[in-house]
C-alpha cells in the first residue's frame, strides 16, 4: 500500500515537472515580415566580330577571289520566354552596288559569297530583315528553347567575290570598296 | 496636619489614580480582522520584428555571382520574455526553396541561390528547414542567447543582400519577383 502511494505521489510529481517543462518550451513568434524582392535581368542581343575589315586581290573575271582573311561573329544572347528564335545575317545596303569604284563600276550582292563554318558558299540576293531588296543572306538560324535562352554562338565567315557572272568579266581595274554589315535578330 | 486633612488628601489622590486607570482602559485600540487582496500583475511577453524597409530591387547580369540588392535592410528586434526562454533566433525565408523568385512563366531563382550578409558578416544561402517557410527554404540570420539580464531587451540586423547566379547561366531575360519573409522566434 505504502509502495503504491509512493507511486502516484511520484507519478504527479513526474506529470507536473512535464507540464511545466512544455509550459516553458513553447515558441513565442513574432509576426512575419515581409520583404519585397524584385530582380531584372535585362533582354540583350550582342554581335560581335573578330576583326573588321577584308581585303581581297581580285583576278578578273575568275570566280575565285578570296577575302584576306576570315571573321567570326560571336552572337550572345539573353532573351525573354516568348522568343522562338535568333536569326544572323549579312548584308549590304545595296543589291547593285556592294562594293564601287566611286566611278559607276560596282560589284553586285549577288556576285559577294559567304561560307559559314565551313559549309558552302552563298551569295547575298536575299531580302533579309535589314539592308537593301536581294541584297543579303541569313547566316544561321537558332530555335530557341527553354535550355538556350541565354547563351551564344559563333559563325566563322570565309568571303569571295566571284567575278564571272553578267558584265563582271568586264570588270574595270579599280579599287572597290564597300561596307558588310553583320546582325542578329530575336523573334518574334 | 489634622488627621483628618491627611486623610482627605488620601482619598482626593486614590480618586484621581482611579479616574485616570479608567480614562486609560477606554483608549485600548479595536482591530478588526485582516481581510486580503489578491493582487495580479500580467506583464505579457512578447516578440516584435520591425524592419527599415520593404523592398529591394536586383539588377541581374548573366552568369554573374555578385548580383547585390539596391538596398540593405535593417531588422529590429525587441522581446520581453518569460523565464524559461533560452534563445531568441531571427529568421529569413522563402515559402518554397525552387521558387525563391520567380517570372510567373516557369523559370526561378531558387532560395539557393539567395544570399544574405548580417551585419557585414560572410553571405549565406537560404538552404536551410528553419521553423517557419518551407523545406530547405530559409536561414537563421542570427541568435541571442537568453539570460538573467536580457530577458527584455532589443537588437539590429543590418541585412544585404546578393543574388549569385553562376549556378543559373540559363535563365532568361524577366523579371522575377519574390517575398522573402523576415521573423523571430523565442524558445
Amino acid at each position: 500500500m505504502k509502495t503504491g502511494k509512493f507511486f502516484r505521489v511520484a507519478a504527479v510529481a513526474l506529470g507536473l515537472a512535464l507540464a511545466t517543462t512544455m509550459a516553458s518550451a513553447q515558441a513565442l513568434n513574432s509576426g512575419a515580415q515581409a520583404i519585397t524582392l524584385n530582380a531584372t535581368l535585362a533582354e540583350s542581343l550582342t554581335l560581335s566580330l573578330s576583326a573588321n575589315a577584308v581585303n581581297f586581290t581580285l583576278a578578273a573575271g575568275s570566280a575565285a577571289n578570296a577575302g584576306s582573311t576570315n571573321i567570326t561573329a560571336t552572337t550572345t544572347w539573353v532573351l525573354k520566354p516568348g522568343r522562338t528564335a535568333v536569326g544572323v545575317y549579312a548584308y549590304f545596303a545595296s543589291a547593285a552596288a556592294a562594293l564601287t569604284d566611286g566611278g559607276g563600276n560596282n560589284i553586285p550582292s549577288s556576285a559577294f559569297f559567304i561560307a559559314d563554318n565551313a559549309g558552302p558558299s552563298t551569295a547575298l540576293v536575299n531580302t533579309v530583315p535589314f539592308g537593301g531588296a536581294l541584297a543579303g543572306l541569313q547566316l544561321a538560324n537558332v530555335a530557341i528553347t527553354g535550355a538556350n535562352k541565354n547563351s551564344n554562338r559563333t559563325d566563322l565567315m570565309a568571303f569571295n567575290i566571284n567575278l564571272t557572272g553578267g558584265t563582271l568579266p568586264q570588270l574595270p581595274a579599280n579599287t572597290y570598296t564597300g561596307t558588310l554589315n553583320i546582325q542578329a535578330q530575336a523573334t518574334p | 496636619m489634622t488627621l483628618q486633612a491627611k486623610l482627605g488628601r488620601i482619598a482626593a489622590g486614590l480618586v484621581l489614580a482611579v479616574t485616570a486607570l479608567a480614562a486609560h482602559s477606554q483608549a485600548q485600540v479595536l482591530n478588526s480582522g485582516a481581510r486580503a487582496i489578491t493582487l495580479k500583475a500580467v506583464l505579457t511577453d512578447s516578440v516584435t520584428v520591425s524592419l527599415s524597409g520593404n523592398a529591394v530591387n536586383f539588377v541581374l547580369t548573366p552568369g554573374s555571382a555578385s548580383n547585390p540588392g539596391s538596398v540593405g535592410v535593417r531588422a529590429t528586434t525587441t522581446w520581453l520574455l518569460k523565464p524559461g526562454v533560452h534563445n531568441l533566433n531571427l529568421y529569413a525565408y522563402f515559402s518554397s526553396s525552387t521558387s525563391a523568385l520567380s517570372d510567373g512563366a516557369g523559370d526561378n531563382i531558387p532560395s539557393a541561390d539567395f544570399q544574405i550578409s548580417d551585419n557585414a558578416g560572410p553571405f549565406n544561402a537560404l538552404t536551410h528547414t528553419v521553423p517557419f517557410g518551407g523545406a530547405n527554404a530559409g536561414l537563421r540570420v542570427s541568435t541571442v542567447r537568453i539570460i538573467g539580464n536580457n530577458k527584455s531587451g532589443s537588437r539590429t540586423d543590418t541585412m544585404n543582400f546578393n543574388i549569385n547566379l553562376s549556378t543559373l547561366p540559363s535563365l532568361p531575360s524577366g523579371t522575377f519577383t519574390g517575398t522573402l519573409t523576415i521573423q523571430a522566434q523565442a524558445l
